[in-house]
């Protein structure tokens, strides 16, 4: 049912993504924002507000970097090297006791008052700080959130993720591992998290009536209707990160590769319910959960679903579920593989080009056949399908409907004919493929579809820069 | 008005649009190519239209596969046959009906009103070349809404976006027109399909199918714990996935006020959507067993056999069962136990689990649990967990139960004693 609030979100839609589309493309997206280089953190819990997709303002709670003094969920991305020896010092604003958790790591807390979780930092105390400290002993994606008051301050927005990049690791030759088997091209963090408002409201008049008591909440009758990757509703989730407008959510979701690139997708669960995460346009192959490979021995490895080794353990799925407090770390890589035409057309003279070419037998079963690892050397392209034409005849124009990231062609790369009004929002012609929550409901903001927990994965063609 | 009348009414407005407004361009087209002098026709009768069955004339590969489904609106019943008495409540639906066999011409009348819940299952084989041509025949019962629909192959390795069905990124087939999408399908294993437009709204109204794969080891002999297979889930080279019965089992579930409010006109309710009806294909317990009639259940609305998958799984003591499990649930996860029958899963997201000749990844589990658009290959033996006659663990006959260990969803609304399960009767051979 096509209603005027989807009409609505789809202008939405189009102003943020015509923004993006003014950004020039950066690092930011092909790297994980976060704060890097350092390897002590100064963060402060405060209270700020959010205006989500469907228009409404959200209060939340979140930590705050004490460089800049803006809070922000979710908190500050903490980007850190193996080996290093980790200090987060935590100050508070808030009329209750808040701390900070960090599962997976050894840690020691100094200063403020014991709480059952860890130290804690009292309410309506400005002064008082609280030390945590741990060696960042193990590479991988991990997490953090507060471990005082946690159906409540979870809820809230006090979460975000922890990367502990391995040692020797080498930005122009990345891995989240430290060898083949976790290598990437291009890496993006998705943090799913959900909110019910109704909370946030209440917490919200609670502060109002009194800001020096704690809110009483009834967290039980807690039923979420936002959804968020990045600690942004769909379609805010595709915006820049950074955005202007976007103060207390900086980080966007976005991901995009060309074909045939690796893309390390760092899964986390931070809210408080399961998500069944379903990403189009290919299988990914799941390597480490939790900060840890999926290998039978160190070193072990085997062939992946579609390029370079995996951990030998590693599980390929078109769904991953995500589970509170979990951390899942995905290789995703497309290819066009054996679609059955050619991706780039049959008319301009473009030439496949494989030195690769085999006709392997691969051991999983899969892409039997003639010519199963012919990849152009530079493209991609899949040279078995290479001069094939698109095997059917599409309607006419004027019998479809025409989402706005549709370049009017099948090719990659390629621009059809829309009429006036249509498509215009996928500039380099590329295939988007929607990630998002399978649980369909999720894909709402406080009742209005769609929105919720969706991106997309952006197949760029072959020779568009994604840093 | 009587709802004959009122469909006679509806049929007639749509008639008068196909006429009218709609671009002349607008047109049923059920594409299945053939190179000259070619023609197709199924045969069979199974719903689709295979080259190599013989069903094409001239094809343009011996690989050719084609069926043609209709997307709509339709009606079915719940199985709380008791407290709303005699049919079960009637639920307004969105789905896709199988009108591979209607004469272009004729699939816009055959199509209203004639959906299917769940969907037309569809079953392929590795290294298929699949046309599926998608008619959009509109909601005669919601003549105020203009969705167009289509067909997301859900797990389709190496999509593009052209097929993929997602309408945000692609293209979607308006009412009274046909697209017709491709796939050279290669990767064996148990995928499924939807309905992608507005996807919490369609998905929930009930736009799901089965969807699966069939390898190309399939007709091989393989001997596997000394019984020997000719039928498997993958290529796994070694038997290990070997089955001699297989059922697809699609879990689903409604929420009865957003399709009741949907038939009423009103504002759909997302944040509150909550499932009551839970489902085995299509069907509570114990509709879910029913298969009276090969030709599906009937609905109270005009007698449309509407829901045409059982879910009743038999098989002989010695047998290998495979169960192809998905879920296209809206709301929430759900677990699934087959009591008494230990369950090893072997495959899912459309993957053997392990490589080729190696079953170290396989594992004994008695319950599996899916979140929607998840997937899992579950074999049962009837030898028991050492897959052999003897040894104390051999499956005894009897009846034995699939079902949601979620026990809430062991209802149907308001009426216990029903919902997510089946059975499973084993016989002596």
């Amino acid at each position: 049912m096509m209603n005027t609030f989807t009409r609505y979100i789809r202008g939405q839609i189009t102003v943020l993504v015509a923004l993006l589309l003014l950004v020039p493309a950066s690092g930011a997206w092909a790297q994980i924002d976060g704060l890097t280089g350092q390897t002590t953190f100064n963060l402060t819990v405060k209270t700020g507000h959010i205006v989500t997709p469907d228009a409404a303002s959200m209060m939340i709670w979140g930590y705050a970097d004490d460089s800049t003094g803006q809070v922000q969920i979710p908190g500050p991305t903490l980007i850190v090297n193996q080996g290093d020896h980790i200090t987060v010092n935590l100050h508070n604003t808030l009329p209750e006791a808040v701390s900070i958790v960090f599962p997976g790591h050894q840690v020691t807390a100094s200063g403020g008052v014991a709480g059952v979780l860890t130290n804690e930092v009292p309410g309506n105390d400005a002064v008082t700080q609280v030390t945590y400290e741990f060696d960042a002993t193990e590479p991988g994606t991990y997490t953090y959130y507060s471990g005082s008051h946690s159906d409540l301050q979870v809820e809230m927005g006090l979460y975000g993720a922890i990367i502990v990049r391995p040692a020797g690791f080498d930005p122009a030759a990345p891995t989240a591992y430290g060898d083949a088997r976790s290598a990437y091209d291009y890496e993006f963090l998705i943090l799913q998290s959900e909110m019910d408002y109704a909370i946030h409201h209440q917490v919200e008049l609670s502060l109002l009536a009194d800001p020096l008591v704690p809110p009483v909440i009834d967290t039980a009758a807690y039923h979420p209707t936002i959804w968020f990757l990045n600690g942004r509703p769909g379609p805010d989730d595709l915006a820049p990160a950074g955005a202007a407008w976007l103060p207390v959510q900086p980080y966007n979701c976005l991901p995009r590769g060309n074909p045939g690139k690796r893309v390390l997708a760092r899964m986390i669960g931070a809210g408080r319910d399961s998500h069944p995460f379903h990403t189009h346009g290919n299988n990914f192959d799941l390597i480490a959960r939790n900060g840890r490979l999926l290998e039978s021995a160190p070193g072990m490895s085997k062939a992946a679903t579609e390029l370079g080794p995996v951990p030998d353990l590693a599980v390929s799925d078109y769904t991953q579920t995500t589970s509170p407090g979990g951390t899942y770390d995905t290789i995703y890589t497309w290819t066009g593989e054996d679609l059955g035409w050619d991706i780039y057309g049959t008319t301009n003279g473009h030439t496949c080009s494989s030195s690769t070419c085999t006709d392997v037998s691969p051991a999983d079963g899969y892409d039997d056949g003639t010519g199963d690892a012919c990849w152009d050397d530079t493209t991609y392209e899949f040279c078995p399908d290479h001069g094939k034409p698109l095997p059917v005849v599409l309607p006419d124009i004027k019998d479809l409907t025409f989402g706005m990231f549709w370049s009017g062609s099948p090719l990659l790369g390629n621009e059809g004919a829309l009429p006036p009004g249509e498509g215009g929002f996928n500039v380099n012609f590329g295939y988007f493929h929607i990630w998002h929550s399978h649980n369909e409901r999720e894909l709402t903001n406080n009742d209005i579809f769609p929105g919720g927990m969706m991106t997309f994965f952006i197949v760029e063609p072959p020779g568009i820069a994604i840093q | 008005m009587t709802r004959n009348s009122l469909i006679l009414g509806l049929l007639i407005t749509v008639a008068l649009w196909s006429g009218g407004p709609l671009p002349a361009q607008a047109d049923v087209w059920f594409q299945c190519p053939t190179t000259a002098g070619g023609s197709f026709n199924d045969d069979d009768g199974d719903g689709m239209i295979r080259a190599d069955a013989g069903e094409i004339i001239n094809p343009v590969s011996p690989n050719e596969v084609c069926m043609h489904l209709s997307s709509g609106d339709g009606f079915v019943n719940m199985a709380d046959k008791v407290l709303e008495a005699p049919n079960g409540h009637e639920q307004y639906v969105f789905g896709f009906s199988n009108v591979t066999d209607v004469p272009d011409s004729q699939v816009m009348e055959v199509g209203m009103v004639h959906s299917n819940f769940p969907a037309p299952t569809i079953t392929i084989k590795e290294n298929d070349e699949f046309y599926l041509t998608l008619t959009n025949v509109g909601m005669m019962m919601r003549p105020d809404l203009f969705d167009p629909h289509t067909v997301h192959f859900h797990g389709f390795p190496n999509a593009s976006a052209v097929f993929d069905g997602v309408p945000d990124d692609s293209i979607s087939i308006n009412m009274g027109s046909s697209l017709t999408y491709y796939y050279n399908v290669k990767d064996p294993g148990t995928y499924m399909y939807h309905c992608h437009v507005e996807a919490a709204e369609h998905m929930q109204m009930g736009m799901l199918g089965n969807l699966y794969v069939e390898p190309a080891q399939d007709g091989s002999s393989i001997a596997y714990n000394g019984r020997t297979y000719s039928r498997f889930a993958y290529n796994d080279g070694d038997g290990s996935t070997g089955y001699d019965v297989a059922y697809p089992i699609q879990v689903s579930s409604f929420d009865p006020n957003f399709h009741d409010m949907h038939i009423a006109v009103q504002p759909l309710p997302f944040a509150f959507m909550t499932d009551q009806y839970p489902m085995i294909n299509g069907r509570g317990y114990p509709d879910t067993i029913n298969n009276s009639d090969p030709d599906g259940l009937a609905n109270s609305f005009d007698g449309n056999k509407s829901q045409k998958v059982d879910s009743l799984i038999t098989a002989t003591v010695g047998q290998r069962i495979l169960l192809r499990i998905s879920s296209l649930i809206t709301t929430n996860f759900v677990t699934l136990t087959t009591q008494g029958i230990p369950m090893q899963v072997v495959g899912n997201g459309a993957r053997k689990l392990g490589p080729m000749n190696n079953t170290s990844q396989y594992y004994m589990t008695n319950s599996i649990s899916l979140g929607g658009g998840e997937a899992m290959e579950v074999i049962l033996d009837t030898y028991g967990p050492d897959g052999v006659l003897g040894g104390g663990d051999d499956i005894a006959p009897g009846t034995y139960f699939l079902y949601a260990t979620n026990v809430d969803h062991l209802a149907n609304n308001e009426e216990d004693y029903g919902g997510m399960m089946t059975e499973i009767v084993i016989s002596t051979p």
